[in-house]
């Protein structure tokens, strides 16, 4: 298997023109979570859409399932 | 897949906890379910946000779009489609695996980029081009009033395309910026500019780079 192209934060790119490998994609999420957090900080999970009645009875009050810490990424 | 594959990718599914995974492992599912059955469907909104950004903004909403089918996508078919994976609801929104999956039009696109492809766990999942996403959202953060929620969204998914984490092409955000779709080419070129700036590297649209 080719090693794929890195970015600038070490994640693995996102190709345009041909799949990106599960494995890539995975190798590179604390990295672009980390770029993320450099320019909007926190959690930006909307606080409210027209689907909140359905998605906090499903999620226990909450409109999703609670985001992993960047370090266990 | 046969039912033994979909039960067990079923199980994965519904003991993820993690929500990004969860939803592009059912994006991976619905996807290959429904190409069996000569459909593509496209993954837009948060979803393709946080595949790009990892940028903790999904909520529980899974959104395809319908890129292409060789058959007419009825209702039907698509209850017979989604009974596969004991899905409730329909017949463009279901509870399935632990989320809901909502099979909206079909895949409005003027970005002339391709379509990015990743390999999920049970099959190609597409995601809608990240240069219409960051035209898209920038719009959607200043029109028809200020909306922090997008605006953080184009800064994480400009910041990701900056960094080259995703591979973009800069003209083609400049080309959709400026098309009367959109007509909001001053604002995206503002916004990359801070984001260049923020992260201390050059800008595709600066005059000295």
């Amino acid at each position: 298997m080719n090693k794929p192209k890195l970015s600038k934060s070490g994640a693995p790119t996102i190709p345009m023109n041909e799949p990106m490998r599960w494995a890539d994609w995975l190798a590179g999420r604390r990295a672009r979570r980390e770029t993320g957090q450099r320019v909007a900080p926190g959690i930006i999970r909307r606080a409210s859409s027209s689907s909140d009645q359905r998605l906090r009875r499903l999620f226990d009050g909450e409109r999703g399932l609670p985001f992993k810490a960047t370090d266990e990424l | 897949m046969n039912p033994t594959q979909i039960q067990r990718a079923l199980a994965d599914i519904t003991a993820e906890t993690d929500p990004t995974l969860k939803h592009l492992k059912l994006a991976s599912l619905v996807s290959a379910v429904f190409r069996e059955r000569g459909a593509e469907l496209v993954v837009v909104g948060g979803s393709a946000i946080e595949f790009y950004t990892e940028g903790a903004y999904v909520s529980g909403d899974l959104d395809f779009c319908v890129e292409s089918a060789a058959t007419a996508l009825t209702a039907r078919l698509r209850q017979d489609i989604m009974a596969q994976l004991q899905a409730t609801g329909g017949p463009r929104s279901w509870q399935v695996g632990g989320l809901f999956v909502d099979v909206l039009a079909s895949f409005e696109n003027l970005a002339r980029t391709p379509i990015r492809r990743l390999d999920g766990p049970y099959g190609e999942v597409r995601i809608a081009p990240v240069e219409e996403l960051i035209v898209e959202r920038v719009l959607i953060s200043k029109y028809p009033v200020d909306y922090p929620p997008a605006l953080e969204c184009a800064k994480k998914l400009l910041a990701a395309a900056l960094l080259g984490e995703s591979e973009t092409d800069w003209a083609e955000v400049e080309r959709l910026a400026n098309d009367r779709a959109y007509k909001n080419w001053i604002d995206v070129r503002k916004l990359v500019n801070e984001q260049a700036q923020t992260l201390q590297i050059g800008s595709p649209y600066h005059p000295d780079e």
